[in-house]
């Protein structure tokens, strides 16, 4: 249906372009037909993008383009997209059967459908069949939503918009609309772009994210390989949770080097450091530190535990600073049943950010009762940023 | 519907940018086109029984010409007087209804003489019926007066006495006795505050009027506020106002207790009414010819009655009948200031006095 | 294809010239508000003040710097003015001054004419010059206390209890919005006058006669502005009040609240802004009280206003806008507050569900409880501060010395059937009227709804657009006078011998337009602020123009602003003399209003026969309007 590109698309707040910048120069194509998501915390720019594709806000430089065709000054009514708010923003003096109608005063509905078959369609496709008739103050919120949605759907727009659409809702709820919406995406082949401050939903929905901070894009990828390959600290910190170590170079041995993290004495080797480098950051995923492993260990001192069904989520220190590691509860909880209770808290929160995109290491029962050591393999930390001697200064 | 009231607001927005009424000073009217217009107050062609459409209809037979009433705009001469200033043209020819202060004003705002054309008197006919002491004074002799009315009070007979004099107003037989009205807005109050300058002198007449606020007096702002609102409510006991009034109160049947004439010190304050003709009036010979037709005996006499106002014409040239000759009274001295009086004096005199009462 | 579809397609396929016209609606009517406010507002009063401001051609101050200096207009403050760094002998004065005051409990009787000792504590206070602002001040701030103390009762009863006739009586509520002050003034001698109404009742059981008005000239003025503008605050607070969401009402309570508390903290809080807003238009519109304070109260209750109107008479331009400018000055600073106050608590919750009202009196034994008999009373009070003066009025048009009379009602239809041309006749001034009503609320509805949606979410620069927005208000209407005359009827001189001039219908519709859109934008801005922006933007990404996603969204959410921003419009365009008689071009544009003042002659029968046909065709189009327009709200 439709490509979107963003080309160099920058906004500024202030009469004369001096005040706030919300978005710099900001590139980024939408393939046809993808589910793409823009993900960062409050004020990194994502929902002014997605105002800039709605025709909300006109950049202050750049071009939005359409499949190819520039739109960047095109009011919203002339763009032919649909908008889900978190609000939902329902018309609250018209019926359901209005609202989802609403766009079919201005946009015709597909060849073949009349404007009140559409709507069925449409309350149908979200399963709200005879529904129709009711205002919207009956509904319940995930209802509102989905009316919402069918509303934004009706006219068969060329873009699909959803600016936080779910963070009203509760957890449970929230997990089954997005099915619903994937389901409905997928089927429709709409191009989606997607708006969420939850990277856990952002990289469990999306065909592809990119993350953005200070109105910039720092990454843009699959969700594997956002959370496998983050290009940037703040990706890999971001996105799922991290170990993130800063260390110094001391030697290498072949493809090997070996660092010493900052406030430790402990050597690790790395794979993939480029040459000359003095100083380097890397990232470990709390899955990637098990007890079996045969390099790089090190002893971590436990602080606390929380229980996440599967798993319990453990947060340590070490000489390095702080870190977070993962077991298998089913191997943790019967070697040492008082384990949890006596050296750590357990929780069973409602773990909404669990992402669970690999496997855990299972390394047979161990207790847990203050102390574990932990290794990883050279290939298992991910490099982030490196600092060769010029650099420095 | 809204959207409608919405597209018409942009039509009439239009309509003022576009249309944006451009004209043209076409040079005025053609001589001597047979049309006079007369700019009066509303109350000459307005209200019950006025003059104005009995002196049209008879104009118009006696002299084969059209007479045109035009209402006098609200700010009265000033109107006049700014639309000379910014040459923005006047369309009538006559003005009938002028005060002295109006020439006083007129001649300060522009220059000497100005906004109306000195009368030849070898054009009028009946120009020496008026009675002298009528006149205006105008040194540029552009007015003459066609009726007149005095100030006096009127009272309730029932409630106090008649005063013998204006000193006596501020006794305490007369406490919270006297409606008057505001001198800046009101031809009456204006008359009466004259009337007291002249009985007290500059330097007396705000002694005069403190004690007159000491004894209670009320000034409101209008004739018709004090006269119609608070008078004839039986909010209090006397009223400057006219010394026609019993004509009234006859003619709709008032108790005449309460509609009791005095003139203190025997005095009333005169004032007449005067016509003139505009600087750029068309047809000059016709203006001529309505000032004799107003100066007629019988236009005397229907002004009077219907008007309740003074004729302006010595007695032998007019003759009144029965009903005003009863109930409308004369005082025996007339008091009035003329334009050398009021020249450079009136607007000190009205503010000093105002602000007595105000601001306190 | 349904013919739904076809709609569509038509719509679609419509000329390109519509399209055009109606993707930029709102540009092309904020453009032609704009015009409007530039050709019948800015200009002539820019004329005015400008007059202020030069001095033979170059700027100064001089003018509005005598002013301020004068005692005579500022009193005490004129010496801090006129030397604002002599801090010490400000000072100095000011502790002579505390000094003086004594406080003392002596016996007073608050009643007039009733000898009934209450214990009061007197306190003493030297007097202080007030200076004319300082008094018009003083009279404008009680008046405003005094219209929201009547008010509120009104609204609360009108909003809370259901009876008979509640929404012709709400309708009728803005009535005395449109009586020329001369009637007002009549109709109060007519009812609180030694002789009047009243007090004939009283005497027949055996009360009085009391002087009302001679014994507070003040205490009368201030009654007056209250009959004006209490209705107004009333007004303003029921449509308030009735888009309470009663369910904010419900949580407060299952959360353990009290009535009371519920009410205070929950209802109250989603009233403040009209009951404020009512109090800063009637503050204003006190402050440039004219006719009414001289007419009843007397030239020692005189106010800037009455100096202005002296000065304009005088043609001494420089102080009458030196005058209009410091009221003008301190009108749109009280906005500019309030307008800040406004927004700094918008965001409250929307889609109204009103609360239920109570029968007032279902039965005889609620009719006795407390409440009642104090709703009772209040509705007595405002039988005789409302209905009175009135009632007296229509009931002075039908007597005469002799007692009843038809002559007056006579000399109306003997003025339509035989008037001559040059002569008012009163069905072309209720015609015109009714026009000229009609058609402003046609121009100040969208003027006043434009400037609500430019300026509710602009921030500062809306909120200082909003505050020039009130500057029709804020302009002394003896200026405003002026200036159209100057400015539209005298017309501007352009080359080649050519003048621009307004007059006529036109410049009339348009000079009550933009004294009435105010009253629109006061009523819309503060709904419109709550609504969810994403709402528009939602019908626009819909396919929805900026103009259609008004039409179809915004405004009907808002629907009860706008139909009381119309009536008031409406009831301006009524109620406007001053303009209207500058502008009526010719003989032919005059409304009742009009009307009413040039019947006024030696005697006052036929204006007020003309005076109580303004008050029943006004009375019987505010039914209309208020059953029309009731449609159109939630």
């Amino acid at each position: 249906m439709t490509e979107l590109r963003l080309e160099g698309v920058t906004k500024r707040y202030g009469t004369d372009g001096s005040g706030t910048v919300a978005l710099r120069d900001v590139d980024l194509t939408v393939r046809d037909g993808e589910f793409f998501t823009l993900v960062g915390p409050s004020g990194c720019g994502k929902t002014t993008t997605l105002r800039a594709i709605a025709g909300f806000e006109t950049p202050t430089d750049g071009t939005v383009r359409f499949d190819g065709e520039a739109v960047t000054d095109a009011a919203p009514e002339d763009r032919d997209v649909g908008v889900v708010f978190q609000s939902y923003a329902l018309f609250p003096h018209m019926s359901v059967a209005e609202n989802v109608g609403y766009g079919l005063r201005y946009r015709e509905p597909p060849a073949g459908t009349s404007v009140d078959e559409r709507v069925r369609e449409l309350l149908e496709l979200v399963d709200l069949e005879g529904m129709g008739d009711r205002d919207p103050d009956q509904l319940s919120g995930g209802q509102r939503q989905r009316v919402a949605l069918a509303r934004a759907l009706a006219p068969e727009p060329d873009l699909l918009l959803l600016d936080e659409p779910m963070s009203a809702l509760d957890a449970r709820l929230r997990e089954s609309l997005r099915r619903q919406l994937k389901r409905i995406q997928s089927r429709l082949e709409i191009t989606t772009v997607y708006v969420t401050h939850d990277q856990a939903e952002a990289l469990a929905i999306s065909d592809r994210l990119a993350v953005l901070r200070d109105g910039r894009i720092e990454q843009v990828g699959r969700p594997r390989e956002i959370y496998r390959e983050p290009s940037t600290r703040f990706v890999a910190e971001f996105v799922g949770d991290n170990n993130v170590f800063d260390a110094s170079v001391r030697g290498r041995d072949g493809d090997r080097t070996r660092v010493a993290v900052d406030g430790s004495d402990r050597e690790f080797e790395l794979a993939d450091v480029p040459a000359g480098a003095e100083r380097v950051s890397f990232c470990v995923r709390p899955a990637a530190l098990a007890r079996d492993a045969d390099a790089n260990r090190f002893a971590v001192e436990i602080e606390t535990s929380e229980f996440r069904g599967e798993r319990v989520r453990t947060y340590g220190r070490w000489d390095g600073g702080s870190v977070v590691l993962q077991f298998d509860a089913e191997t943790l909880l019967p070697s040492d049943p008082d384990g949890l209770e006596n050296g750590a808290t357990a929780t069973t929160d409602g773990g909404t950010d669990d992402n669970g995109a690999d496997g855990v290491d299972d390394g047979g029962d161990v207790a847990i009762d203050g102390d574990v050591v932990v290794g990883f393999a050279p290939t298992d930390a991910h490099v982030l940023e490196t600092h060769s001697a010029e650099q420095r200064r | 519907m809204k959207r409608r009231a919405l597209l018409g607001a942009i039509g009439s927005g239009s309509a003022l940018g576009i249309a944006g009424c451009l004209t043209r000073d076409d040079g005025g009217d053609e001589e001597g086109d047979g049309t006079l217009t007369v700019v009066t107050y509303e109350s000459m062609i307005d209200t019950e029984d006025s003059a104005g459409p009995w002196l049209k209809e008879r104009f118009e037979d006696e002299f084969d010409a059209e007479l045109e009433w035009e209402q006098l705009p609200d700010g009265g001469i000033n109107h006049y007087v700014q639309r000379a200033d910014r040459d923005a043209g006047i369309d009538a020819d006559v003005y009938l209804g002028l005060n002295v202060d109006d020439l006083v004003r007129v001649d300060d705002q522009l220059e000497d003489g100005a906004l109306f054309r000195e009368l030849d008197d070898d054009r009028l006919e009946r120009a020496d019926r008026v009675r002298d002491e009528f006149a205006l004074g105008d040194p540029h002799g552009r007015t003459l007066t066609y009726d007149m009315g005095y100030i006096s009070l009127v009272y309730d007979e029932t409630e106090v006495a008649e005063p013998a004099s204006l000193e006596a107003l501020t006794e305490p037989e007369y406490e919270d006795a006297l409606l008057a009205q505001n001198a800046q807005k009101a031809d009456s109050g204006q008359a009466f505050l004259l009337w007291t300058i002249d009985a007290f002198g500059e330097d007396g007449y705000l002694d005069y009027w403190q004690r007159l606020e000491d004894n209670g007096v009320r000034v409101l702002d209008g004739w018709s506020e004090s006269y119609s609102g608070a008078y004839m409510e039986g909010e209090r006991s006397m009223v400057v106002s006219y010394s026609t009034d019993q004509v009234y109160a006859n003619r709709f049947d008032y108790d005449f207790s309460r509609h009791q004439v005095a003139f203190p010190d025997d005095q009333g304050y005169a004032n007449p009414e005067g016509m003139a003709i505009f600087e750029g009036a068309g047809d000059a010979d016709l203006a001529y010819d309505f000032f004799d037709f107003v100066l007629s005996s019988e236009a005397q006499a229907e002004i009077a009655t219907r008007n309740v106002q003074y004729p302006a014409v010595a007695d032998e040239h007019v003759d009144l009948d029965e009903e005003f000759d009863e109930y409308a009274h004369t005082p025996e001295e007339m008091v009035s200031f003329g334009y050398d009086d009021l020249q450079g004096n009136l607007d000190g005199w009205v503010e000093d006095w105002a602000q007595e009462f105000a601001g306190q | 294809m349904s013919l739904a579809d076809r709609l569509v397609v038509d719509r679609r396929s419509a000329g390109a010239a519509s399209a055009w016209l109606e993707r930029r609606a709102l540009s092309l009517a904020a453009l032609g508000t704009a015009a409007v406010l530039v050709v019948v507002l800015y200009l002539p009063v820019g004329l005015v003040f400008v007059e202020a401001l030069l001095e033979d051609g170059s700027p100064t101050l001089g003018h509005v710097a005598e002013v301020v200096t004068d005692p005579f207009y500022f009193g005490v403050l004129a010496d801090v003015f006129a030397e604002p760094l002599a801090i010490g002998d400000h000072l100095g004065a000011l502790v002579g001054w505390l000094g003086g005051i004594s406080i003392a409990v002596t016996l007073a009787s608050p009643v007039p004419g009733l000898d009934l000792p209450v214990p009061w504590l007197a306190v003493d206070l030297p007097p202080v010059r007030k200076g004319l602002f300082g008094f018009t001040a003083y009279q404008a701030a009680l008046s405003t206390v005094a219209s929201v103390a009547i008010g509120l009762p009104a609204a609360y009863i009108l909003a809370n209890y259901e009876f008979r006739g509640r929404r012709t009586l709400r309708s009728l509520t803005i009535l005395p919005f449109v009586l020329p002050g001369i009637m007002v003034a009549v109709g109060f001698y007519a009812m609180f006058g030694r002789t009047g109404t009243l007090n004939t009742l009283l005497g027949a059981v055996g009360l009085g006669p009391f002087a009302f008005v001679e014994t507070s000239p003040l205490a009368i003025v201030i009654l007056a502005h209250a009959f004006y503008n209490a209705p107004l605050v009333a007004r303003l607070t029921v449509s308030a009040w009735e888009s309470v969401d009663a369910r904010t009402v419900e949580t407060a309570r299952s959360l353990g609240a009290s009535p009371r508390r519920a009410f205070r903290d929950v209802v109250v809080p989603q009233l403040v802004p009209a009951v404020l807003t009512g109090a800063l238009l009637t503050f204003i519109f006190t402050f440039m009280t004219f006719p009414i304070v001289l007419a009843l109260g007397g030239l020692q209750l005189a106010t800037v206003e009455v100096w202005i109107y002296d000065r304009v008479q005088r043609l001494a331009y420089g102080e009458a806008a030196s005058l209009a400018i410091l009221e003008t000055v301190l009108s749109l600073g009280l906005t500019y507050a309030y307008l800040r106050y406004e927004s700094a608590r918008a965001g409250l919750s929307q889609a109204p569900s009103p609360p239920p009202r109570e029968a007032l009196f279902p039965d005889v034994r609620t009719a006795l409880s407390p409440r009642r008999l104090a709703i009772l009373g209040y509705g007595l009070v405002a039988l005789v501060l409302f209905v009175g003066p009135l009632a007296s009025l229509v009931v002075g048009s039908f007597t005469d010395g002799s007692g009843f009379t038809l002559r007056n009602y006579a000399f109306l239809l003997e003025r339509q059937l035989e008037g001559a041309s040059f002569q008012t006749r009163p069905v072309p001034a209720i015609r015109n009227s009714l026009l000229f009503g009609l058609a402003t609320l046609a121009v100040a509805v969208p003027m006043g709804v434009v400037i609500s949606v430019l300026t509710v979410r602009a921030g500062r620069s809306g909120r200082l657009v909003d505050t020039l927005a009130m500057l029709p208000l804020a302009v002394s209407g003896v200026v405003f006078g002026i200036g159209l005359l100057q400015g539209l009827v005298f017309g501007i001189p352009l080359p080649g011998g050519w003048r621009f001039q307004v007059t006529g219908a036109v410049a009339i519709v348009a000079a009550h337009a933009v004294a009435a859109y105010p009253f629109v934008t006061r009523n819309v801005s503060p709904l419109l602020a709550t609504l969810d922006p994403a709402m528009v933007e939602s019908a626009r990404a819909l396919g929805a123009s900026r103009t259609r996603a008004l039409l179809d969204v915004e405004l009907p959410l808002v629907a009860s602003g706008i139909v009381a921003g119309a009536a008031f419009a409406f009831a301006v365009s009524i109620g406007e003399f001053s303009s209207t008689v500058i502008l009526a071009s010719g003989s032919e544009h005059y409304t009742m209003p009009v009307a009413v003042e040039r019947y006024l002659g030696r005697r006052s029968g036929p204006a007020i026969a003309m005076g109580t046909l303004l008050l029943a065709v006004t009375a019987a189009s505010f039914v209309v309007v208020d059953r029309v327009g009731g449609r159109y709200e939630l």
